[in-house]
């Protein structure tokens, strides 16, 4: 199936809930246009372009296709995000960039865990030094306990 | 105050030493980004938005304009030495720069990419400079129903011009001015697709799209799937092109600047686009077209002053209409209002040391690019023989805590890495993700004026907008723009008809 037929498809569906939200805002009427008008008329537009995509779609060729070969790496590299997200406010922003940054050299880039780990806790501490102390951003703290003032 | 007394204005403005400061880390920086592959001037700049915010406004826009002509310059460098574009406008670049190189040429074609680039930039920057001032003050003229008729032409000419297909780009742009809605309505008050989020109410950032889509969509797409230089790199010799030369490639760069500035002004209208279409004429008026593909300097010169002229051409209908051309120039109106400066007709009155002073720092900015750029190839090239695999971790944690410190917060962080996937994906399925952000710029901006326009009409919109010269104008182009596939369609099936029957 062709990128644009399943475009075409998607934009037909989701035009549905949404065309639906958009006339509980309220349309109004064309003296005085009500908060779902817009969005109405986004999927209106939105309707008529999916159907020309299902009907035709254009001949680049592009098509949903199989991930390469690298496709676990970009899992573990999601993976290291989400770790991320989680850790931040929780281990503090020291602990959570140099893990972060060590867990992606070592399983997302392959490097050796010295290099990796020499470069993580380097790169953190140069973040922090553009981040916490140049740009003055309050980055947490978390369990590593950082010099006064800082 | 005449054009001569604000550019004076503004070069007192950009020649502050915190300002020339500005201009020489920006056009540094981006030079850098474009020398690497794989990280264009949009995720550079949604990646340095944040930063800028600790800084004073001047600078901070000094320093972003920098990157983004910066990019334009150092693009050319990996197009050149190893066939790999540094950023989308350098790809026809790899044409002929490459084929040079391997000719032993790589320094003429470094050194006229360098010349093309300065001279595409001044060029363009005297124009902006020009008309940008004429412009504003006949945009000072302009209603609600003008305004949505300029907005909804930029609209309709951003499908058409970003992406292999037109209705592909013109569907992203609806999802574009989709995402645009949520949040809590300007005019009504009312809370839109928000799913009872305090986080959603005052809508989606344009900061984490803009990062997610482009930063971190590009740097997942990398991991997957990375591309390997296979050439050797050493530092080029002779920078400087010969007599012959210059002969060679005065009128294309003459030619690209023109063609370059002009592309660049109009919506949808990016450096990528100039440069190709600055390759295809230069071919086209050759005396000798076969020279093209095998080394020909007209090849490199035409289309680097071309890119260049266009991100200076941008800059008219971003400062005096506010209406941003393309992606990078909708995180340039981001960063504006981050900073409390609204552009459009206003800002030239307002903020008039923003405005000179941007564009005066655009010609120290393109003087100090070629006075670097030359000496510092060799630096280039070592740069890139650092390993994509310790830079992409290093980019990853520079887009986290970039997201991280906007508001001080983990939701935009999330948000970041879910528009990095959907970036990813828009990228594997070979979907520009520019028509998006572009729409979700001027969706607000469209919808406002069109409510605006409509309680004005009192029911009678149809013979409101086009009774008014300006709006009927732009409105008429918008429908040609929007019929013209269906247009070029039927002669297509036409011709075929008229063949066949013969």
């Amino acid at each position: 199936m062709t990128v644009d037929r399943v475009l075409g498809v998607c934009a037909v569906l989701t035009a549905i809930p949404v065309a639906a939200a958009a006339w509980g805002f309220g349309v109004g009427n064309p003296k005085s246009p009500g908060a779902g008008f817009w969005p109405l008329t986004i999927v209106v537009a939105m309707v008529g372009l999916g159907g020309w995509l299902i009907v035709h779609p254009s001949r680049d060729g592009a098509a949903v296709g199989a991930p390469e070969s690298r496709w676990g790496r970009l899992w573990v590299a999601l993976g290291t995000m989400a770790f991320y997200v989680a850790a931040l406010e929780r281990l503090g922003f020291p602990l959570a960039t140099a893990l972060l940054l060590l867990a992606q050299l070592r399983w997302v880039e392959g490097r050796p865990w010295r290099s990796s780990a020499g470069i993580a806790v380097l790169a953190t501490l140069i973040s922090f030094v553009l981040f916490r102390v140049l740009l003055k951003v309050p980055l947490p703290a978390g369990v590593v306990p950082l010099p006064r003032g800082w | 105050m005449d054009t001569i007394g604000s550019l004076v204005h503004g070069l007192a403005v950009a020649l502050t030493p915190g300002n020339l400061l500005a201009v020489l880390v920006g056009s540094i920086i981006g030079t850098v980004i474009g020398v690497l592959p794989g990280l264009g001037p949009t995720a550079s700049i949604a990646l340095l938005l944040p930063v800028t915010i600790g800084m004073d406004m001047v600078p901070a826009l000094i320093m972003l304009a920098g990157i983004y002509y910066g990019a334009m310059y150092g693009g050319s460098t990996t197009s050149i030495l190893v066939n790999i574009p540094g950023e989308a406008a350098s790809v026809v670049t790899c044409i002929d720069g490459y084929r040079m190189a391997r000719e032993g040429r790589a320094g003429a074609a470094l050194g006229m990419s360098a010349f093309g680039s300065f001279i595409g930039g001044t060029v363009s920057v005297v124009a902006v400079m020009l008309i940008s001032p004429f412009l504003a003050e006949t945009a000072l003229k302009f209603g609600a129903p003008e305004m949505f008729a300029l907005l909804f032409f930029a609209f309709t000419c951003i499908g058409g011009l970003t992406g292999k297909s037109r209705g592909r780009g013109l569907l992203m742009a609806c999802v574009g001015l989709l995402l645009g809605t949520i949040g809590t309505d300007d005019i009504q008050g009312v809370d839109r697709f928000v799913f009872g989020t305090l986080y959603l109410r005052d809508g989606i950032g344009l900061v984490p799209l803009a990062m997610g889509l482009f930063g971190m969509g590009e740097i997942l797409y990398n991991i997957e799937k990375r591309e390997t230089a296979g050439s050797v790199l050493e530092t080029p010799k002779g920078l400087l092109p010969t007599l012959q030369d210059w002969k060679d490639a005065t009128w294309p760069m003459l030619r690209g600047s023109v063609l370059g500035f002009g592309i660049g002004v109009l919506p949808g209208g990016m450096p990528a686009v100039a440069s190709l279409l600055s390759y295809a004429v230069e071919k086209r008026v050759a005396k000798r077209p076969e020279r093209f593909g095998r080394g020909a300097i007209e090849g490199v010169a035409g289309p680097e002053t071309a890119n260049n002229a266009a991100t200076a051409g941008g800059f008219v209908p971003l400062l005096t209409l506010g209406i941003p051309t393309n992606s990078v120039l909708a995180l340039m109106l981001a960063a504006m209002m981050l900073h409390g400066v609204t552009p459009g007709p206003l800002l030239l009155l307002k903020w008039p040391d923003v405005f000179w002073g941007v564009i005066a720092s655009m010609y120290i900015g393109n003087a100090m690019l070629l006075v670097l750029n030359l000496p510092m190839i060799g630096l280039f090239v070592q740069i890139l023989k650092v390993p994509y695999a310790i830079l992409s971790p290093l980019i990853v944690m520079f887009v986290l805590l970039g997201a991280y410190a906007l508001n001080n917060s983990v939701t935009d962080v999330l948000a970041t890495i879910l528009f990095g996937i959907a970036g990813y994906l828009m990228k594997r399925l070979n979907i520009e993700p520019a028509p998006l952000v572009l729409a979700f710029v001027l969706g607000p901006m469209l919808e406002n004026n069109l409510s605006k326009a409509l309680i004005m009409a009192r029911g009678d919109a149809l013979p409101f907008f086009f009774g008014r010269p300006i709006s009927a104008t732009l409105l008429t182009l918008a429908i040609l723009v929007l019929l013209y596939p269906l247009v070029r369609a039927g002669w297509r099936l036409a011709a075929t008809g008229r063949l066949a029957r013969r």
